[in-house]
């Protein structure tokens, strides 16, 4: 018996968790990819972050340009950004804190010391230190953290609510770097060649590059990394295995049988698998990368919200 | 003063009693026989060591995030409800007195309860004043008739005692039977001690206290409405309460769950939860959310944090409550001073543990005589808890004294006074000098009450006040907490 507020928490905080680090992998990458970056180039690219982030209308708010040290401290550091990393981490954190009499000792613990540690860093002097001691931790912080929920919470619905909530803001995320990135690199460009060093980034920030290596031995062409970005079945950051995770986690929750969906939640994330699972990169490109990637976006927000109708909203009473 | 004959180095160098009693310490400086094991200990370790260990309890007490929240910034500023590291040893003599006397005292308050809001013997015979009872602010109309689950009203109690060091006799200070809170505290500083002290938990046999959650459980399940296995669970205002902590970590280890009220619904006067399977229904809550906030319909219509309906569910006798409804009579600050009749009255037993002096403002003679010896007494408003709506007379300014004439005259029921008690003493750490130094305390041992006997887990809350001098412990006013030893033995 799982109350509905403490599947939605756990919910949230496999989201949150996940946030902060994508969050924190892009600003790692590409801090430290642009630094050999033309001037010009660089700034364009701050830009394309802040709209991966999804907060640009914030963003534009608060700051004039989007420079290294403005888009550092806004998706970094802002608390009254609550998709930065320390406002999702505190989120996380507050989640745990109202259901902590549900989880394990070790989780609730390992996410307050998180928190504690995270609130200790301060932008400027990271800044200058160079991102990466900062987002090294949030990174490692979020390993530890699925280790620990792995290993301390029992497997039963809250814990799939957890892994639900991952796969899909992973799943969601992806689509929205690969659109950017695609936006971006290729349809801003006249020159020729295709910005090696700027693909290699996306790829080092969804821990692909060398996945990527091996599976194709080439130099990066754009294509292969959206195929791979999007369709591989094992690449933990791809869509197609994390909602192939989200599939599972709906099915370990509801009881239904494989194959067949007990709510609109798992019908939506059993269409968007099987689309993933038969169409090939070329089928995507024919019917426009851009739409294909906007749809399973927009996808990911529904079944987002069947969720939360099937398990966590009861009508007023 | 004269010099201490005690003559540890470091830590206790100069330790003196003073003129208090002091728990560890007889006056003339030689450790207490119950307290050597643990002062040899201590006279082992030098200040660096033991600051090394208040710094691990700290880090501790940190990352299980056993802290208040301050909030003077968008985030919230988080407070650690400071532990002391020594001990307060209590002998088992000492010990079992005090069993004794909180056991007749919430068996008669319990038996008061069921009378105030029954046939109301005890104001036809006129030993408590009726005026007095119904005109209290915790009187709950709404509970008369009610048949609370097997008679009881006060399941929990936690019942504040001090050590009047004239007599060093235990005396009860108040009663708190609505929701009294700082249980875990008492098991939480223990899991910190026996990490931090073990070779003095090898020497001496400290009674356990960490069955307090699974005796709670038992308490709570024995009132079920149903036959069965109940569903039983914990309601708390929410993670902004100041003792979330404590509604968390109670839930967690009876096993139960944690609910707000929006986790709650009532339909046809029976209480069900919100689940992801869909309503599952309730029977037993352990309330943390005063009386006046459960029910918006039939309490205060601006609760946010009450379930709609709850009250005609408990009347309906579909969902038991701990604590009942209406007990604020009882631990009233007036209704205190008649504890001695109201143990005789239905017991026949003249009180153990002893009553503070008090006099009641509502008396003509008692406010003439409070009134002009403001700056002797304490006052507190009979209402009030956690330190509130008081004037500790000796160290108030004369503008205070004069604020406080006034508001006692315009509301004389409202306010009772007492002499003040000069609390015992505990060698507590001060961080400003480095050195162990004497502090007042006070004790809350936390009563359960099963409808046939009250079990006391061994000790208790010893809330201190660390500042040199104060008299007050609440944690408002810079007090910290204690481990409480009771020991099997008397050494």
């Amino acid at each position: 018996m799982m109350l509905s507020r403490i599947a939605e928490s756990l919910f949230w905080m496999g989201r949150y968790m996940e946030r902060a680090e994508e969050t924190a992998r892009l600003l790692d990458v590409h801090f430290h990819t642009l630094l050999e970056q033309s001037q010009q180039t660089y700034l364009l690219r701050w830009d394309s972050i802040i709209r991966m982030s999804g907060e640009h209308e914030r963003f534009f708010e608060l700051y004039g340009d989007a420079t290294p040290q403005t888009v550092f401290e806004f998706l970094g550091f802002r608390e009254d950004n609550p998709n930065s990393v320390v406002g999702c981490i505190a989120r996380v954190r507050e989640n745990a804190r109202t259901i902590r009499d549900r989880i394990s000792r070790e989780l609730w613990e390992d996410v307050n010391s998180f928190y504690h540690r995270i609130r200790g860093f301060r932008a400027g002097s990271e800044l200058l230190a160079g991102p990466h001691r900062f987002c090294n931790e949030v990174k490692f912080s979020s390993h530890q953290f699925r280790g620990v929920a792995d290993d301390t919470l029992t497997h039963d619905e809250g814990w799939q609510f957890l892994r639900a909530g991952r796969a899909l803001e992973r799943a969601e995320k992806t689509a929205r770097i690969v659109d950017v990135e695609y936006h971006t690199l290729l349809e801003g460009r006249t020159e020729h060649q295709p910005d090696h060093h700027q693909w290699m980034a996306v790829l080092k920030s969804v821990a692909a590059y060398e996945m990527y290596r091996r599976e194709f031995h080439s130099s990066i062409e754009p294509r292969r990394v959206a195929q791979l970005l999007i369709l591989h079945p094992s690449l933990p950051r791809s869509i197609r295995f994390n909602i192939a995770e989200l599939q599972a986690s709906l099915q370990a929750i509801s009881l239904a049988a494989p194959g067949t969906y007990a709510n609109e939640a798992e019908r939506l994330t059993g269409k968007l698998h099987e689309t993933l699972r038969y169409d090939r990169v070329e089928d995507i490109f024919d019917r426009g990368l851009h739409d294909f990637l906007r749809d399973v976006q927009r996808t990911c927000r529904h079944i987002g919200d069947q969720i939360a109708r099937k398990y966590f909203y009861y009508a007023a009473a | 003063m004269e010099p201490s004959k005690v003559t540890a180095a470091g830590l206790l160098g100069s330790y003196d009693p003073g003129i208090f009693y002091d728990e560890m310490f007889t006056s003339g400086g030689e450790p207490r026989p119950h307290c050597v094991p643990f002062f040899d200990e201590l006279a082992q370790m030098g200040t660096p060591q033991f600051e090394e260990c208040r710094r691990l309890a700290d880090l501790a007490f940190l990352l299980q995030g056993i802290t208040f929240t301050v909030y003077n910034d968008g985030l919230g500023t988080e407070r650690l409800f400071p532990f002391d590291l020594v001990p307060r040893i209590v002998p088992r003599a000492d010990w079992d007195r005090i069993e004794r006397g909180l056991s007749q005292r919430v068996i008669a308050l319990n038996l008061f309860l069921q009378d105030i809001y029954g046939p109301q013997r005890i104001l036809k015979d006129r030993v408590v004043p009726r005026s007095l009872v119904l005109s209290c602010r915790h009187f709950r109309r709404e509970m008369i008739g009610v048949n609370v689950p097997r008679g009881i009203y006060t399941h929990i109690a936690g019942i504040d005692l001090v050590r009047d060091s004239s007599t060093s006799e235990f005396l009860v200070l108040e009663d708190n039977v609505r929701t009294p809170s700082g249980v875990s505290y008492v098991l939480e500083n223990r899991l910190v001690m026996t990490r931090m002290f073990p070779r003095a938990f090898l020497r001496q046999e400290v009674l356990p206290v960490h069955h307090y959650p699974a005796e709670l459980f038992q308490i709570l399940r024995a009132i079920s409405p149903r036959s069965g296995d109940p569903v039983v669970v914990t309601l708390t205002p929410g993670a902004h309460n100041s003792a979330y902590f404590e509604h968390s970590f109670l839930a967690q280890q009876m096993g139960i769950e944690l609910v707000e009220s929006r986790d709650l619904i009532v339909d046809a006067d029976v209480v069900y939860m919100k689940t992801i399977r869909g309503l599952t229904r309730v029977d037993v809550i352990y309330r943390r959310v005063d009386d006046e906030f459960l029910d918006p319909i039939a309490f205060r219509p601006d609760s946010l944090l009450g379930v709609p309906g709850l009250m005609s569910a408990y009347r309906a006798g579909n969902v038991a409550l701990a604590n009942a409804i209406g007990n604020g009579i009882a631990d009233d600050k007036a209704i205190y001073a008649y504890v001695p009749e109201i143990i005789k009255y239905y017991l026949g037993e003249e009180q153990v543990l002893r009553n503070v002096d008090t006099y009641l403002c509502s008396r003509p003679a008692d406010l003439s005589y409070v009134s002009d010896h403001l700056d002797q007494l304490v006052v507190k408003a009979v209402g009030e808890s956690g330190g509130y709506g008081m004037l500790m007379g000796p160290w108030a300014s004369k503008s205070a004294i004069d604020e406080f004439r006034v508001r006692v005259r315009a509301d004389p029921r409202n306010y009772i006074a007492q002499p003040v008690i000069p609390l015992s003493r505990v060698p507590s750490y001060d961080p400003a000098t480095g050195r162990i130094e004497g502090r007042h305390v006070d004790l809350r041992p936390y009563c359960l009450y099963d409808g046939d006997k009250v079990i006391i887990v061994p000790g208790g809350l010893t809330r201190v006040a660390l500042k040199a001098d104060s008299m007050v412990v609440n944690s408002s006013q810079g007090g910290g907490s204690k481990d409480t030893w009771v020991l099997r033995g008397d050494t």
